[in-house]
């Protein structure tokens, strides 16, 4: 599941900590970019690396906002919908992409293509309403803004970041 | 009246982008080398004391003092982590700090590290920080490279290694002991204290856990000295402060001020106050988690005393500037909506708590209040106050009770109306 | 050591006390319900704030040492406050189950409710639901809206057995304990979390709708009779129309035998003393197969055939296999009867390789043994062995498949299963006479002329040693069948049948003759072992 050299990325880090548990949250993020989600046997898999049970390493791992426990699309929009933004119109983009999208905010589009995730505050509040897409944060958005990044989106314009 | 930046001078500098060279070529690591040649540990950590130097993360607990906590002839080794978890509503100064000027954290780190004894340091990052964490990395690569990090920095015999590590999305990991949980690799549940991080911190071992801007203050604090870095602003909110300023103003953005800097300056000259030539209404003056503030306040100094006695609190110095087409009711939603995602759910008080008062206020705000859920919601929240682990119940709780305080006629609308009065034509 | 006062109570205790424990030590009691003594320190629940003068905001009992000179309120207004708070906010999505929930009527939420909590409820807000009745595994099922997330149980899988498959999932009120999926609930201990969860989410599968604590007429204390650690147990019966029945165990505490735990294997294995095929009356074997018979005419007979062998063949020509399932009063009634009575020197209860002397070992360095009966130490405290010139278990079989001995008693041990090394078949089928006692039909009872039916441990009164040499008592939960006589009943009577005055047979005064004899438990009086039994230490004291 987990290719070599990918696991000796993973020792590599794993030495950095005086405890080899603390690798564990690098380690799902890298695992969860690979896999695509964290599905029970990536979780399985990491628990079997760092000598944990898989109910240890699922709670660790269910905590977190970032982790997705569950299929997700391939491209993840988070939307802030904290006080400055919903100040700044954020409520105004949630109901631009849903109606959009034809999708709920924590759903995903038939076609897997995309999830929308409902956030908290992301420390964009000076440019507020922000969303961040694949890791990227684009701020002082507005529903035209959200079309243009949809449609490069679409067309596999839209720059992407590596974790 | 201009104030000289300390913290964002690079501003400044056109074309400005952070780089190594450029940071050393205006300055940069000099106070490293003052810090390694002229400063032992301990004068560092009295430096820092005279500095009045504080937290400049939420709790503003003085620098020096967490410092002096490390018991120095303990056996085991001594960890600095870095609160790089900005994740209180409103608060957006770390994050310009790690992705535009990379190396006065770095520089910071190291001299602290230097003061402590400590020879492994750790940048919590939060995980939505994927742009500053890459920043960070190349940073510290950067910095190994020549020399500011890694064994034998500048020759001083001094070691230390600095690694990020990435969190996952929790606020509660901004709680400096929820944080080190993260760091071992566990869900962030804050730990009961004491025994205090300076005592029992990462791995048991005594720690010291500083948020990035506090951090940045301290090759400033060597470079020019603790008497001249305790002369800016007021004698007990001492050294610059970087304000968030966000919401109805007309430029939201981050100030570099004195804490003697007023609420009404801060909103009204600096931020070019509020926009679309609408009224103020309320603000937040330290992140969400601080109790609101009306215009009967503008004239208060930004320092944490003077916002204390006024019932509020200085914290992370997010302010969340708000105006008169603003239903403060659903501002209620939305901040306990925050709370009652981001509890951990350790402590009964807190994780029920944060639910219904959240619950309560959905349902007044749709319309569906009653007379007596006013009561109820301030008992909630005096039942939440003071009895949990960590303070995330009291941030939760202290926000509605004065929002009650200053706005209860507004809720009281929403019942007796069935109704929001902004319906249709507020803010939201 | 500091002084304090709680409620006005001046008490002295070891430093790093907490005050949970001090205040509980002067009778005081904190509520609480995420702290055990067992388990590490959360500080979770806080129901246990307490008011320690001079400390500005409430103090959790359970993780605050004591100090020297502290004073404490545990009944102030502004603790009572708090703790009603706490339990209403429990309450909020805590389902109304009590009628339908097993824990109801031993409820320490209930419990705490009518003590501190709030009467009624103020929130009209709709509760979080959660899936019901999941089976966690073979003895645990869950019911995850009753769950108030102390956490113990997933702290005790963790920190006892070792094996964490319990987690807390997700994080607020979102929060659910679970367990991975795919897995199972299935350790060794796992029956623990039963006792240690506060409210009615982890529940015991088998008892699930048995019964309601008040219908339980009866909680016993006893030792469990499956390995030789002897974990002090509580057997609690409930009455019905069809007769008694012991519907659960759970475990005694004592903290050196078994602290506070017990193993799933001796917390549920017990429904075989219900078992309709548990053999009741005597039988013997006639023409083609074992006939019922009454005891009083079985004894006469078996009487007459001791008196028969010993006339034609001599006392040597008889041996007694005893077992370690028997108590030490049982043990000792059968050394007087074959040794001192018939005068044979063939005793022996070692049947398994286990049983000489240090072979019995911790199994899974928690609580189980390798011995997996309750009182080899007790037999050998009691030296049933051979005497002079006498044959051991393996002597014994040997001796039957040649011929020299022509009887053979066995008591509760089924030979042919457990010495599977030997003709064990061969040798008894040779016998002229041989009686084999066991609560069921084995393979060895097939071969009997005489079967007499045995007690179960639950029925019967006396005293099991320890691997550890500590005696510990039993106590008689169950009436035994009506037509079945215990072990020193038919010694008795048998002895009677033969001319021979058995003298006292109830526990306690076998218990005195055995006192008078030399040999480990000489000078102890039964009074002398508590409820927690009394240590080898204790027994040197006398």
């Amino acid at each position: 599941m987990i290719p070599e050299e990918t696991k000796r990325r993973f020792d590599e880090l794993t030495k950095r900590y005086p405890e080899k548990r603390s690798a564990l949250i690098p380690i799902l993020h890298e695992v969860q970019a690979k896999v695509g989600h964290l599905s029970p046997q990536a979780i399985e898999w990491v628990a079997g690396y760092l000598g944990l049970s898989a109910a240890d390493v699922m709670s660790v791992a269910s905590f977190y906002d970032m982790f997705n426990l569950e299929p997700v699309g391939k491209h993840m929009i988070y939307v802030c919908q904290n006080l400055s933004c919903s100040l700044l119109g954020a409520g105004r983009l949630i109901q631009h992409l849903e109606s959009r999208l034809g999708i709920r905010m924590g759903e995903t589009t038939p076609d897997g293509l995309i999830t929308l995730k409902r956030m908290e505050c992301l420390a964009s509040c000076g440019t507020a309403p922000a969303i961040q897409i694949d890791g990227i944060y684009y701020e002082r958005m507005t529903p035209q803004g959200l079309d243009e990044l949809l449609d490069k989106l679409r067309d596999g314009r839209l720059r992407q970041s590596k974790t | 009246m201009a104030f000289e930046k300390i913290l964002t001078r690079y501003e400044d500098i056109p074309n400005y982008t952070g780089t190594i060279d450029e940071y050393i070529a205006h300055g940069g690591y000099h106070a490293l080398g003052k810090a390694l040649r002229q400063f032992q540990p301990p004068d560092l950590i009295e430096a820092v004391k005279r500095s009045g130097l504080r937290g400049r993360g939420g709790a503003g607990f003085p620098c020096g003092l967490k410092w002096g906590f490390i018991p120095s002839d303990s056996p085991k080794p001594k960890y600095l982590v870095c609160n790089c978890d900005e994740s209180e509503p409103g608060t957006f100064k770390d994050r310009m700090l790690i992705e535009e000027e990379p190396h006065q954290l770095i520089e910071g780190i190291v001299i602290s590290s230097y003061a402590i004894g400590c020879h492994l340091a750790f940048i919590y990052c939060r995980g939505e920080f994927v742009h500053g964490a890459r920043v960070l990395e190349r940073a510290l690569a950067d910095a190994r490279a020549r020399g500011y990090l890694g064994k034998d920095i500048l020759g001083s015999g001094f070691d230390l290694d600095i690694y990020v590590h990435r969190g996952a999305g929790a606020y509660i990991c901004g709680e400096e002991t929820g944080l080190l949980e993260s760091l071992e690799g566990r869900r962030g549940q804050p730990r009961m204290k004491p025994p205090f991080p300076a005592v029992s911190g990462l791995y048991r071992a005594p720690t010291v856990v500083n948020n990035v801007e506090t951090l940045c203050n301290i090759p400033h604090i060597v470079l020019r000295g603790p008497e001249w870095y305790a002369s800016i602003g007021p004698s007990r909110s001492t050294g610059p402060r970087l304000f968030s300023v966000s919401g109805h103003v007309e430029r939201p953005g981050n100030y570099e001020l004195p804490m003697s800097v007023t609420l009404r300056d801060l909103i009204f000259e600096h931020a070019r106050g509020i926009r679309n030539g609408r009224r103020l209404k309320a603000v937040i003056p330290g992140g969400s988690s601080a109790p609101v503030l009306t215009e009967q306040h503008l004239d208060l100094t930004m320092d944490f005393e003077s916002l204390a006695a006024a019932g509020s609190m200085g914290g992370s110095g997010g302010v969340i500037v708000m105006d008169d087409t603003v239903c403060m009711v659903r501002v209620g939603g939305i901040v306990s909506r925050f709370y009652h995602h981001e509890s951990c759910g350790q402590c009964t008080q807190c994780r029920e708590g944060t639910a219904w008062l959240h619950k309560t206020l959905h349902r007044i705000e749709r319309g569906q209040g009653r007379k007596e859920d006013l009561d109820l919601l301030l008992d909630i929240c005096d039942n939440m106050k003071g009895k949990t682990i960590c303070v995330l119940s009291d941030a939760a709780a202290m926000p509605i009770e004065s929002y009650l305080k200053y706005f209860r006629e507004e809720f009281e609308a929403h019942i007796r109306e069935r109704a929001c009065p902004f319906e249709g034509k507020g803010t939201f | 050591m500091p002084t304090l006062r709680i409620d006005g109570v001046e008490i002295t205790v070891a430093a790093n006390t907490s005050i949970l424990a001090a205040a509980k030590s002067v009778g005081i009691e904190i509520p609480h319900y995420c702290y055990h003594p067992g388990l590490s320190v959360v500080g979770q629940c806080r129901m246990c704030q307490v008011e320690v003068e001079k400390m500005p905001k409430l103090a959790i009992a359970c993780n605050t040492p004591v100090a020297d000179g502290m004073v404490v309120a545990t009944r102030s207004l502004k603790v009572q406050k708090a703790r009603r708070a706490v339990l209403e906010f429990y309450l909020l999505n805590h389902p109304l189950d009590c009628p339908i929930c097993d824990r109801g009527g031993e409820c320490p939420l209930q419990d705490y409710t009518l003590k501190y909590g709030p009467g009624e409820s103020r929130s009209v807000e709709e509760k979080v639901q959660r899936a019901k009745h999941q089976i966690f595994g073979p003895h645990i099922i869950f019911d995850a809206e009753r769950c108030i997330l102390c956490t113990r149980c997933g702290r005790f899988c963790r920190e006892i057995p070792k094996v964490g498959e319990l987690g807390v999932f997700s994080r607020g009120d979102r929060s659910e304990i679970n367990l991975f999926p795919g897995k199972v609930l299935d350790n060794a201990y796992s029956g623990n979390v039963i006792d240690l969860c506060p409210v009615g989410a982890l529940t015991s599968r088998p008892y699930r709708f048995q019964s309601r604590p008040w219908d339980l007429v009866r909680h016993t204390e006893s030792i469990c009779p499956l390995c030789s650690n002897g974990c002090n147990i509580i057997l609690d019966v409930r009455h019905r129309q069809r007769g008694e029945e012991l519907l659960r165990i759970r475990p005694r505490e004592n903290q050196a035998v078994n602290r506070w735990w017990m193993c799933d294997e001796g917390r549920f294995s017990f429904m075989y003393l219900h078992d309709p095929a548990r053999l009741c009356v005597p039988m013997w074997r006639q023409g083609d197969g074992p006939v019922k018979m009454a005891y009083d005419d079985v004894l006469l007979r078996l009487a007459r055939a001791i008196r028969r062998i010993i006339e034609t063949a001599g006392p040597r020509a008889i041996g007694c296999i005893a077992s370690s399932r028997l108590t030490n009063q049982e043990l000792f009634l059968l050394r007087r009867f074959f040794c001192d009575f018939l005068s044979t020197p063939h005793l022996d209860y070692r049947v398994r390789p286990l049983q000489f002397e240090e072979s019995d070992t911790s199994e899974d360095s928690l609580l189980r043994r390798t011995d997996k009966t309750a009182n080899s130490r007790g037999a050998r405290d009691l030296a049933i062995l051979p005497g002079r010139g006498g044959l051991d278990v393996a002597g014994m079989l040997k001796a039957a498949a040649d011929g020299s001995l022509k009887a053979l008693f066995v008591f509760e041990e089924d030979l042919v299963r457990d010495v599977p090394d030997h003709p064990v078949r061969e040798a008894l089928g040779r016998l002229d006479l041989f009686v084999a006692s066991s609560m069921y039909a084995t393979e060895t009872t097939a071969l009997a002329h005489l079967i007499l039916p045995a007690l179960g441990f639950a029925e019967r009164e006396g005293s099991f040693t320890n691997f550890q040499g500590r005696i510990q008592k039993i106590h008689r939960a169950l009436t035994p069948h009506l037509a079945s006589r215990g072990l020193p009943e038919v010694l008795r009577d048998l002895a009677k049948d033969m001319g021979r005055d058995l003298g006292e047979i109830d526990p306690e005064r076998v218990w005195a003759a055995i006192g008078e004899m030399p040999g480990p438990y000489q000078g102890i009086a039964w009074k002398d072992i508590g409820p927690l039994g009394l240590s080898p230490e204790g027994q040197l004291g006398n």
